[in-house]
């Protein structure tokens, strides 16, 4: 699904360069499952940023389902990424001014699904999350395990390919963690590929594929049995 | 999906309500200003264009020049009697014509009722071809056919009438006339440029006791008539004004002048109807006009206005882009365009122009009836509501939302989403540098309407001071009447016999009015009399009109009837003096003049004094006593200053005695005066009043946006004032960065303002001149506005406790 070669990602300012990701290579499956590790300022999230197509490369090449991106529009990139990846956030990123059922309709407007066919697909998410009964609260009314569930419910709404978690537990106490990490597997058996970006060892136990990161690089990877 | 964007329009408009409502203030008050200013332009620029042929009727104007040098001494409104069916006989292209002869104030009676009434006009049958008049009793066809019929307006005929029915009364005109009522009407519209309350035939006129047949077929002297063509549709009229100087010259002939066509003195010029009001400013027109350059004035001050406010809305959306960089940030993830986002943010800015438009509205609604206070128009709202401008002003909001909109929108859905998603956005870089120029423009507009508003005062202060070189105090003016010809001297000496009565006089026109009578003139050089070829305007008067007037005598003497001669003598201004090239005012005295083929002498020279208004430059002018049966026009009276209520009674006493048949009505020199300047004081006010109102607009984004900026700096100023900064450091700090601004923008607002009101000066034939001190003191007013606005703010977040914001941060 997801095949990048010789990355390179740099940020530049006026008298410092800093190479985030230095000619990193790496592979990821239809239905895996995997995690990147590493420590802070390795290059873990400018990963999952240009994966999420969220920010671009500076070189080599990032073939999405057979098809390089990696030069893609911001129009491009917009398209490709709302009907195909999700994304789950440490700091969950829900809207405040909208309620739990128009956070979760959102992409679903985004992608142009009529109003009927939204409902439909917002409430059935939102019961698949168990957060029904909060539909209509807004994110602050909410625990922080409610909110990752809805900003996960939010994430799958499109029937994405690829889900991208950046830490997806790191504000959570450990059951709200468990039961997300939960439906995150969960998702993954029901065929989504996911990437999920932690510091978490028990958190990554989750996956398929752990990759370890330092300095912009892939340093080692463990296969999970 | 458009729904969604009104719904988190709504939802963010309630969450800010700080911000909105300065917002949705400011662009109320400026879409209100803009409203109000827009009913002023639609009426002015409406004149004239509900009649049904407006852009087929032209009005023929005649102008006067050197022929030698082509300077044009005198352009009037109005021309000769002969021209119209001379014209229409000529040129087929003509298709009817109307004229009317102004008659100035008149005294109507009936039966025991007697009012003067200042807008009489004699008017022929076709008018009602040409205007269009809504007539409520009577044929107009027929009307006006008769002589000896008069129409009225609604307003007049009750005022004699009451309940009775006019039709068919007879009514007497300057005790001269008997006029019998054959038509009523309702009042010509606010915007016609002139208002008949009383139409007599011009049939009457015929008669050759009021002024004879003859005379409208030859007498091409007395250009006292407005004349309207009437032409095809679609007619280049440049066709008709060609033939116009061989038509000159072939029946006026060369009018004495040997050497010189006709047509190089005089020319006829053609004034589109719909033209008049706001494009001539002619020697002679039937009322004041408007002016196009205030309705730019105007038009360029709403727009300024507008712009203030919707550059308060561009500054504080960009200032709290900061608040909603995670929301774009998440909509980006989550599919959303860029294109999206910006119209998301456009949905907003029209969703709050729409409803400050709805506000302006009724706030316009509930000002206008002050604005016409204080402007003396007659503006109302319906003419908002016609379908040709409800439609564009339906579009208002749109272009001013997306106006406001658009900066913001484009700046806020430029966000990266992975790095504001990281909390790494700061509000600051090229979109601070961009609300620091905002800013400053907001400034120094505010600063341009300071320094406009300060020489519009200096400029009226400057003619309500300027010494007139006569008093115009204490002097009371009443029309003059034929019937005291014979008995002025027993109406003078009855006037003087009061102790409250210093002087009285008779002239042909009074100061504040204009000065357009001239005849030709010569002077002796050497044995013979040579022409003078530039124009010296003439004043009939008595004797007394100089001492009544106070005008100072600088050579020779004043009339005095001790002089048997003086019927053919002349005195002049010291306009003349240097006009006919004498080196002092002495050496005129004594020297043969002739004026109006009558020969004579320069017996004394008078002062220039403001006979005519300060937009006028003096103009060279003689005195002359006329010849007896030339009437006279006007009586003034110099009165005691000691106790006015008595002099007006025996006045008025006197004035029944003499003349039991007239009513009495005067008016006080200096309440004409004033009435000169009516229009430019009513300018200023405006001026104040949105000069004020776009300060106050321009300050409330700054306290906005000194609010937001300040909320953005609480933590450095908690550790500045850990680190032992005092209240007045913190509060210089964030006041300078403002002041610098409105420095800047008082660098730029100088010139500006200095070339408008240059231009607009020129206007005033005398002026003040434009103080240097002016320019500093506006910049210090806006300066201090802008230290009061960001002083409330910077003192409370230097007062604020600093452990509260750095545990807060």
């Amino acid at each position: 699904m997801i095949k990048i070669t010789d990355l390179e990602k740099i940020y530049r300012t006026e008298e410092v360069e800093t190479v985030a990701l230095n000619k990193l290579s790496l592979e990821v499956k239809e239905g895996e499952f995997v995690a990147v590790m590493g420590p802070s300022g390795c290059g873990k999230s400018t990963l999952l940023n240009i994966l999420g197509l969220l920010d671009d490369p500076d070189g080599g090449s990032f073939l999405f389902n057979n098809i390089e991106v990696a030069h893609f529009n911001e129009r491009k990139r917009a398209e490709l990424r709302k009907h195909n990846i999700g994304f789950v956030f440490q700091s969950f990123n829900l809207i405040d001014e909208l309620t739990v059922f128009e956070n979760v309709e959102l992409p679903l407007i985004y992608t142009g699904v009529k109003s009927a066919e939204r409902k439909r697909r917002v409430e059935e998410v939102l019961d698949k999350m168990q957060i029904m009964h909060r539909r209509n609260h807004y994110p602050q009314q909410l625990s922080g395990g409610q909110q990752q569930r809805v900003a996960v419910a939010r994430a799958v709404v499109n029937r994405p390919k690829l889900i991208l978690a950046d830490e997806p537990t790191g504000n959570l106490d450990s059951s709200n963690g468990n039961e997300v990490m939960q439906l995150l597997t969960d998702l993954n058996e029901q065929g989504t590929t996911i990437v999920m970006v932690t510091h978490s060892e028990h958190d990554a136990r989750y996956s398929h594929r752990i990759i370890r990161m330092l300095d912009g690089q892939t340093v080692l990877e463990n296969i999970m049995v | 999906m458009k729904f969604n964007y009104v719904k988190i329009a709504i939802r963010n408009l309630l969450k800010y309500r700080f911000v909105s409502f300065i917002n949705l203030f400011g662009l109320t008050v400026g879409l209100t200003c803009c409203l109000l200013i827009a009913t002023y332009v639609l009426h002015e620029t409406s004149y004239d264009r509900y009649n049904d042929h407006a852009d087929r009727i032209y009005r023929v104007t005649r102008s006067f020049n050197d022929p030698e040098t082509g300077v044009q001494s005198l352009h009037l409104g109005t021309v000769a009697p002969p021209f119209a069916p001379l014209l229409q006989h000529d040129f087929a292209e003509i298709e009817k014509y109307t004229r009317l002869l102004p008659v100035g104030n008149i005294a109507v009676r009936y039966n025991d009722k007697m009012f003067y009434e200042s807008n009489t006009y004699f008017a022929d049958e076709y008018l009602f071809d040409f205007f269009k008049v809504q007539v409520v009793r009577g044929d107009p066809t027929t009307a006006l056919r008769e002589p000896n019929t008069i129409m009225l307006t609604e307003e007049v005929a009750k005022k004699y009438f009451g309940q009775e029915d006019p039709l068919d009364k007879i009514i007497r005109a300057d005790n001269r006339l008997s006029l019998k009522v054959t038509g009523v009407y309702k009042p010509f519209p606010a915007n016609a440029h002139l208002h008949p309350s009383l139409m007599i035939s011009f049939n009457t006129l015929r008669d050759s006791a009021i002024y004879g047949e003859e005379n409208l077929r030859t007498n091409w002297g007395n250009n006292a008539f407005l004349t309207y063509l009437m032409l095809p549709a679609q007619y280049d009229v440049q066709k008709l004004k060609a033939g116009f100087p061989d038509f000159l010259d072939k029946h006026m002939g060369n009018a004495g002048m040997e050497s010189y066509k006709l047509s190089q003195w005089t020319q006829l010029h053609l004034q589109r109807l719909t033209d008049i009001h706001l494009h001539s400013h002619l020697d002679s027109e039937a009322e004041e006009n408007g002016d196009i350059r205030r309705v730019y004035i105007f038009s360029a001050i709403a727009l300024f206005i507008l712009l203030i406010a919707c550059i308060n809305y561009m500054n504080l959306s960009t200032a709290r882009s900061a608040l909603r960089a995670k929301e774009i940030g998440i909509r980006k993830v989550v599919g959303a365009r860029r294109k999206e986002i910006i119209v998301q943010f456009l949905c907003e800015s029209v969703l709050l122009c729409w409803l400050a438009t709805l506000l302006a509205f009724v706030l316009t609604w509930q000002l206008l009836p002050s604005l016409n206070k204080l402007s003396g128009q007659q503006l109302h709202i319906p003419i908002l509501l016609q379908s040709k401008v409800l439609i564009p002003l339906l579009i208002v909001p749109f272009v001013v939302g997306l106006l406001s909109g658009l900066y913001p929108a484009l700046f806020m859905s430029s966000f990266k989403p992975a790095k504001v998603l990281k909390g790494l956005f700061k509000a600051g870089g090229s979109n601070l540098s961009f609300r620091k120029v905002l800013v400053t423009a907001q400034f120094a507009i505010s600063i341009i309407l300071i320094v406009c508003t300060a020489i519009v005062f200096r400029q009226m202060k400057y003619m309500q001071e300027k010494s007139l070189g006569f008093d115009r105090d204490h002097i009371v003016t009443l029309p003059y009447f034929t019937a005291l010809d014979n008995q002025f001297e027993a109406f003078r000496s009855h006037l003087l016999s009061g102790a409250l009565v210093k002087n009285a006089t008779r002239s042909s026109r009074i100061p504040t009015g204009r000065l357009l009578d001239a005849m030709e003139s010569s002077m002796a050089n050497g044995d013979t009399m040579m022409p003078i070829t530039a124009t010296i305007k003439f004043l009939s008067a008595d004797y007394e009109f100089i001492n009544t007037y106070g005008v100072k005598m600088v050579a020779g003497r004043n009339f005095s009837k001790e002089f048997g001669t003086d019927s053919a003598s002349y005195i002049i201004n010291e306009a003349a003096v240097s006009l006919l090239g004498f080196k002092s005012p002495q050496e005129a005295v004594g020297k043969s003049f002739s004026y109006g083929g009558k020969d004579g002498r320069l017996i004394g020279v008078f002062n220039d004094f403001h006979f005519e208004s300060m937009h006028q430059r003096i103009v060279p002018l003689l005195i002359r006593i006329p010849p007896a049966g030339t009437a006279y026009n006007n009586i003034s009276v110099k009165i005691s200053g000691q106790n006015i209520q008595a002099a007006l009674a025996h006045l008025e006493k006197t004035w029944k005695q003499f003349l039991p048949e007239v009513p009495c009505q005067y008016t006080f020199l200096d309440e004409n005066f004033n009435r000169l300047y009516q229009s430019e004081q009513r300018q200023g006010a405006l001026f104040t009043v949105f000069a004020g109102i776009a300060i106050f607009i321009a300050c409330l984004g700054l306290f906005g946006l000194s609010a937001f900026t300040i909320s953005q700096r609480v933590k450095e100023i908690g550790i500045r004032k850990v680190l032992g900064a005092s209240v007045n450091n913190i509060v210089v700090l964030l006041s300078s960065d403002f002041l610098k601004l409105v420095a800047i923008a008082a660098l730029i607002a100088f010139p500006v303002a200095w070339y408008a009101m240059s231009n607009w000066l020129q206007d005033f034939a005398y002026r003040t001149n434009i103080a240097w001190w002016i320019f500093p003191l506006a910049g210090i007013i806006a300066a201090i506005v802008a230290l009061v606005t960001i002083c409330f703010q910077a003192i409370k977040a230097a007062v604020a406790n600093p452990v509260k914001s750095l545990r807060n941060e």
